[in-house]
């Protein structure tokens, strides 16, 4: 619960946040106890939900967390990870050597080369949604879109089994992505809050009053709340009341999003670009305690100009996931952090007269990394000409059960569309034992 | 004398065991439930709530008949009335209201397409939901409402075709839909494979679907007329559904076998052999003719009469949950056997009633809402919809509920051109539809539990409520008027927020806050968004 | 002064191609030797008479002249050939690859052996514009000779797009992906200026003005993200000083900024660059600049620059889809373009008039391309590389 007296403390110490450095020093039970982490505005900043009371068994639970960076559009398994040198449809890049003895990839990602021991990649994915709005619902569900049920997406999954009930931040946070399942049938409470291409805050998460008529409404609001509480004592009167209690939190700790003064630090580790700063954004966030955080980079769809499109987007999405894999590493959050890497599809082994590639889901790649990984392999193989899976197919169910099972969530757990149990991964799917630690 | 009087006495007991526990002419059904759930609580050894006050009724009943809260107005006429009958006559008026045919539209709306109807051509249905108002104006008997939408005869923009549209080339989506919403049967699981607790078969999902099967979704080419596409239901003289068995063993490719339409509990439908050929080509410029054989018709039949098992139930049982928060057999639509309902005899009398009545839903609802079970108080043990109804449930408004409420409580008055008649736009003035349907829309889990969200609460305190709250004749201009007495404002605030006095603890805080400058705009804000105000309870 | 009439002219050859689509052309010194090279790497050598032997045949069906098989082939890149461009004396061609090699040969060097090549123009003539997914099944072979590069010029450490010859091909210039630009001195096979434009640019064209002292360079990269959208910029540098001379770009758009990378301010740009201006040449009096509009935009356009004040002076040229390849006739009178949409296109630079279209339109919805165009000095005979695995060879009068 709450402690009022660290806040008044805290308060009058007029603290702006600290910069978020090393975990040991300020994430320690003692630092917390002392209320050194009070933010402007007198609110003890949840970090990782280390509250009061709940310390001592929040320090012995270390919660886990995922960042999906989605490949909007699909990205070339060929100008990635499944390299054909020599092949009609190798395309004109070349693989390069990595630090894992015999896994190469392509040369377009000369900063990967050096953190594939963290990663595992999957060659052998085999869905069956080969167009956008398919393979987008697809890949973040891990179900077929079926009419009369509203699958959750990943997110939503990970915010509801690993997300923090009283967090400041939302436990589920999309940063310039797409797919539109949201929460499905596990309920608004597991929305995704979305951050905008650069960095915006969604609509209405600002408020527009000044600081003391904000305050003063809502102390007059929750008074009026809580006469009803006390009357009614009703379950749906007290989720109100949290969820308001958490929309003010998010209001006090939304500085969390901006990360300009970090970003001048951490350029060069994340790469000058967009996608380097929102995936920065996501290591805060998931420092912070955010559970789940989708980072996409768009767009991917190359049917002309394949090799021109993949040497544009590329580069800066490896930089900086390189740039993130290494920042969770040295601030030993990697171990309880997934990082999963995949597109909605993948791409034709055939080159077309646009000098593309168009949609292509028989076989293409996605990679692991992070959390409950064993990286530094690759899993299955595809044909000489990347056309067909050869060994180890992989489908969109085994892939959220191995993610799940990566994040300590049990796939076959059931939630309830009306009266129909669903469980998290497809019936049937199952996680790949050999990618798991 | 002795014998007369004791057979008086032996009178007096019969009649009082008789309006116990059976309806005869005298007795009212509401008087009916309330024995049976009194017998309930008995049985459970429950204490129910005391009887809500006249003004948690008032609130009560009249957004649950009319989607909005009783006006200042009404609510000081209704709470100083001191006519004995005067929550009878309150009902009766509210039955009558035209908002009380949209709000049972609404609520079919929802019941039958949902938030999200599946496919891209359901979305914009206004013509469906006009003709649904006029059905509820007209207080269509219920059989016959059923009935018209499953035959789904002329346009989609005239009305109850628009059903369909939603399961174009998906008559099994279709068939799980239709038997969970009018028939409360739950048959998805044995689209698959056979059920594994449920006596249903395969074979019974398949020969329901088959009724289905010779649906076609015609887009008519039609110019001008709004947004809307014109569609009609097709139904040819041949076609089947293919079977191909358990999912688990599907192979791709594999071609199945053609299974006859049955009802359900019954042997295969009797139809005319069909005359081998190839299904016809539906033009765009004309509806399709009728098959000389209709399985949809002899479906919509079977479906929406007082024969079927389930079909009286099915409806009682909503119609109970509705406003009761729980169904007899909860959730609504799973009237199985191992879904017992909680009153079978309650289920029983509520069915063969309404056969009597003649799928009056409209009386079926005043007997309820008239009930002294359905007027409990709310304060209970914390349960949002008690499973033995020993308090009253607590449910989320709607939407379209929440829209209208706020303009209401804030005395919002429209100025300027109107949108189109039954535009959701105008539904939701001067808020935007998009929004509040995105953060209101569906409150709850897929399980039916209320969970609300962050989302709701960043669009009260940071969107676009100024602009309901607010403007000339507003609350908020009586509410900041520092020239009349507080006492008198602070009460007005309530009344008309709230429809209820405020207690002497609220009525010394408001009148602080509102001494010490706090804008009378966030007061009134306050209690717009306060969980009072955003549930029926 | 050499010139021709652009309304007379004939398709004279449809040569087959041996490996993938044929990237590059270049007539070696005049209209009887060609040089066309492929994504593997390969350049194969043609010696095309006045007029075609008697008796020969086109190569396939919808084959409509005659085929012949080439004489020669170059062998030592490993990568796509972006560019071809052969001194006027015809003694030296350059060839620059993906393989980050610039390579000289000696067109009238020796043959280092013999090896037979495998034209699979017929497989490829089943599936126009489309590389097949398997193996072509080869056809009969053809024995030609093979030779190796007199010279390779190291510098560069990304695939080489662009690639620029002064008038007296005495120099060269080129270009590569990771925005590095090289002027080198042809005889004696070294550099003698380095440059980098943005860092994020890719070199995607360069050329040099007719007296090699002025060097234009057109920078473009794709998007990093739909919303992260790097500038373009088109330039001139001098080669002495290897400094910037005019932003041609900025006069245009003055408010052009290489900071800002957002959508919007993408917008200002795009449909003057649309996928690049990836084709550039000097008129031969070196006063103008023409700058084609590359990738999948709706009209390949060409810009013509005034090369004093970068003004524009003109946009000609209307191809479907983008241009890949453009060159001034020696008399600077007409522009030649070559693009996506299967055409050649003949204009009057004076007023822009489109005077002559060769070739037809071929494919579906996104034609098939022509991905080079080359010149013979005497401007009798023009080259175009094609998709379909085919050089074309027409003649004016």
């Amino acid at each position: 619960m709450d402690q009022p007296d660290a806040r008044a403390r805290a308060g009058d110490r007029g603290n702006t946040m600290p910069p978020i450095c090393n975990p040991t020093a300020h994430l320690s039970r003692r630092a917390l106890m002392k209320g050194t982490l009070a933010a402007a505005g007198g609110v003890v900043m949840n970090w990782g939900g280390l509250t009061g009371t709940a310390l001592g068994e929040e320090a012995k639970k270390e919660r886990k967390h995922c960042i999906l960076l989605w490949m909007n559009g699909g990205a070339s398994q060929f100008e990635t990870f499944d390299m054909k040198p020599g092949r009609p449809t190798g395309g004109p890049y070349r693989p390069i050597s990595t630090n894992v003895n015999g896994i190469q990839i392509c040369e377009l990602m000369p900063k990967m080369a050096k953190q594939m021991d963290k990663v595992a990649v999957i060659r052998s994915m085999r869905t069956s949604q080969v167009d956008h709005p398919g393979g987008i619902y697809l890949m973040h569900t891990g179900y077929q879109p079926r009419g009369n049920i509203r699958y959750p997406e990943m997110g939503a999954v990970v915010a509801k089994y690993q997300g923090l009930g009283d967090s400041d931040l939302p436990n589920f946070v999309k940063i310039s992505s797409n797919g539109d399942a949201g929460a499905g049938f596990l309920g608004p409470k597991y929305q995704p809050f979305g951050i905008g291409a650069e960095g915006g805050l969604p609509p209405f998460s600002t408020s527009q009053k000044p600081e003391l008529d904000e305050k003063r409404r809502n102390d007059l609001r929750s008074f009026v709340d809580s006469q009803f509480v006390e009357t009614s004592r009703s379950e749906v009167a007290k989720m109100h009341r949290e969820s308001y209690e958490a929309a003010r939190r998010l209001q006090k700790a939304r500085q969390a999003f901006n990360i300009d003064a970090e970003w001048a630090k951490s350029k060069d580790l994340y790469g000058d670009s967009e996608f380097g700063r929102r995936c920065l954004m996501a290591r805060r966030l998931v420092e912070t305690g955010v559970a789940f955080v989708e980072v996409g980079q768009s767009s991917y769809d190359s049917h002309a100009d394949n090799a021109s499109w993949h040497r544009g987007l590329v580069p800066p999405m490896e930089h900086a996931w390189a740039g993130l894999l290494e920042d969770l590493k040295q601030r030993g959050l990697l171990d309880t952090t997934l990082v999963v890497w995949t597109g909605e599809i993948g791409r034709t082994p055939t080159i077309n007269n646009r000098a593309g590639r168009d949609h292509y889901v028989r076989c293409w790649s996605t990679a692991l990394a992070g959390c409950g990984i064993k990286g530094g392999q690759t899993y299955g193989e595809s044909d000489e000409n990347g056309a067909e899976v050869k060994t180890n197919p992989v489908t969109e169910g085994d892939f959220f059960a191995t993610v799940y099972s990566a994040l300590g969530i049990n796939p076959k757990k059931e939630n309830y569309a009306g009266i129909r149990p669903v469980p998290l991964a497809n019936f049937g799917s199952n996680p790949v034992k050999e990618l798991l630690d | 004398m002795f014998g007369s009087r004791t057979l008086l006495l032996t009178l007096v007991l019969s009649l009082v065991a008789g309006s116990a526990g059976r309806l005869d002419a005298q007795t009212p059904l509401r008087e009916v439930i309330d024995g049976q759930v009194r017998a309930k609580w008995a049985a459970e050894k429950l204490t129910p709530a005391k009887p809500a006050t006249d003004a948690e009724f008032l609130r009560r009943v009249t957004i649950d008949l009319v989607g909005s809260i009783p006006s200042y107005e009404e609510t000081i006429a209704f709470l100083e009335s001191k006519e004995p009958t005067k929550r009878e006559k309150l009902v009766d008026r509210l039955l009558e209201d035209p908002r009380h045919a949209q709000q049972q539209a609404d609520t079919w709306d929802m019941i039958l397409f949902g938030r999200f109807p599946p496919g891209n051509d359901a979305d914009k249905r206004l013509g469906f939901q006009a003709w649904l108002r006029t059905q509820f104006e007209k207080n269509v008997p219920y059989d016959e409402l059923a009935r018209t939408i499953l035959k789904a005869e002329g346009l989609s923009t005239d009305g109850p075709a628009m059903y369909y549209v939603q399961y174009k080339n998906a008559p099994e989506d279709a068939t799980e839909s239709i038997t969970q919403q009018f028939l409360g049967v739950q048959l998805q699981c044995a689209r698959c494979h056979d059920h594994p607790f449920e006596e249903w078969k395969q074979l019974d999902f398949y020969g329901m679907a088959a009724f289905l099967a010779r649906l076609e979704v015609v887009t008519l080419n039609r110019k001008g007329s709004g947004t809307e596409s014109t569609f009609v239901i097709g139904e040819q003289e041949v076609g089947d559904i293919q079977f191909t068995g358990p999912a688990k063993d599907a192979v791709a490719g594999k071609k199945g076998e053609p299974v006859k339409p049955k009802f359900l509990h019954a042997t295969a439908l009797v139809e005319p052999a069909a005359k081998d050929g190839k299904p016809a080509k539906f033009s765009n410029t004309a509806p399709p003719p009728k098959p000389k054989f209709s399985r949809k018709d002899r479906l919509a039949e079977w479906i929406a009469d007082p024969k079927n098992p389930y079909f009286t139930k099915a409806i009682v049982n909503r119609v109970w949950g509705q406003f009761m928060g729980k169904g007899i057999s909860h959730p609504v639509d799973n009237l199985s056997p191992s879904n017992p309902p909680v009153m079978p005899e309650l289920m029983e009398t509520l069915a063969k009633e309404l056969i009597v009545h003649k799928y009056d839903l409209k009386w079926l609802t005043r007997e309820i809402v008239l009930s002294q079970a359905y007027q409990l108080s709310g304060a209970g043990d914390g349960e949002a919809m008690p499973r033995l109804y020993h308090h009253s449930r607590t449910r989320p408004l709607s939407a379209e509920e929440l829209a209208e409420c706020w303009r209401v409580a804030s005395g919002w008055t429209p100025s300027g051109a109107t949108a189109a008649k039954g535009a959701k736009s105008e539904r939701f003035r001067p808020l935007e539809s998009g929004y509040m349907l995105r953060f209101f829309g569906t409150p709850n889990s897929g399980a039916g539990d209320f969970q609300g969200g962050l989302q709701e609460h960043l669009y009260m305190n940071n969107g676009p409520l100024g602009s309901v709250i607010g403007g000339k004749g507003s609350l908020s201009e009586f509410v900041g008027t520092a020239s009349k007495p507080v006492e008198d404002r602070v009460r007005r605030l309530y009344l008309q927020t709230l429809n209820r006095p405020p207690t002497a603890i609220e009525t010394e805080k408001v009148s602080a806050y509102l001494k010490s400058g706090g804008p009378a705009a966030d007061a009134v804000w306050a209690l717009i968004t306060s969980a009072e105000f955003r549930f029926n309870h | 002064m050499p010139s021709f009439d652009p309304t007379k002219s004939k398709l004279v050859y449809q040569l087959t191609f041996g490996g993938s689509w044929p990237k590059a052309v270049a007539f070696l010194g005049d209209g009887q030797r060609l040089a066309a090279g492929n994504q593997f790497g390969q350049i194969y050598v043609w010696n095309l008479p006045a007029a075609p032997p008697a008796g020969a045949k086109p190569g396939g069906k919808d084959r409509m002249a005659p085929n012949l098989p080439p004489v020669r082939r170059l062998e030592g890149h490993v990568n796509e050939i972006s560019q071809l461009a052969a001194t006027p004396d015809g003694k030296l061609l350059i060839s620059t690859s993906y393989d980050h090699s610039v390579r000289v040969w000696r067109t009238d060097g020796p043959a280092a052996g013999k090896a037979e090549a495998f034209l699979d123009g017929s497989t490829r003539q089943k599936a126009p514009g489309k590389q097949a997914a398997k193996t072509p099944e080869p056809s009969e072979g053809v024995m030609v000779e093979t030779q190796t590069a007199s010279d390779i010029l190291a510098g560069h450490a990304n695939w080489i797009f662009a690639l620029g010859l002064s008038a007296d091909g005495t120099r060269a210039i080129t270009g590569d992906t990771s925005s590095n630009v090289i002027v080198w001195d042809i005889p004696g096979r070294k550099p003698i200026a380095k440059w980098a434009g943005y860092p994020w640019a890719w070199i995607v064209s360069a050329s040099l003005a007719p007296d090699g002292q002025t060097a234009l360079v057109s920078e473009y990269a794709y998007k990093r993200d739909d919303f992260d959208i790097p500038p373009p910029a088109l330039k001139l540098w001098d080669v002495a000083t290897a400094t910037e001379k005019l932003d041609i770009l900025k006069v245009q758009f003055p408010k052009l900024d290489p900071k800002i990378r957002t959508y919007g301010s993408s917008q200002a740009w795009r449909k003057f660059v649309a996928d690049g201006l990836i084709t550039t040449a000097f008129s031969p009096d070196g006063k103008l600049i023409a700058a084609g509009q590359g990738g999948e935009t709706d009209t390949g356009k060409v810009h013509l620059f005034d090369a004093a004040n970068g003004k524009l002076v003109r946009t000609i040229s209307g191809h479907r889809y983008g241009v890949t390849s453009l060159l001034f006739s020696s008399d600077g009178k007409h522009l030649v373009s070559g693009g996506r949409d299967t055409q050649v296109r003949i204009c009057q630079v004076a007023d822009g008039k489109e005077v002559a279209v060769l070739n037809t339109p071929r494919g579906g919805q996104f034609k098939d391309w022509l991905s080079a165009l080359a010149i013979s000095p005497d401007q009798k005979r023009l080259a175009a590389a094609d998709i379909a695995g085919i050089v074309h060879v027409w003649e004016f009068a």
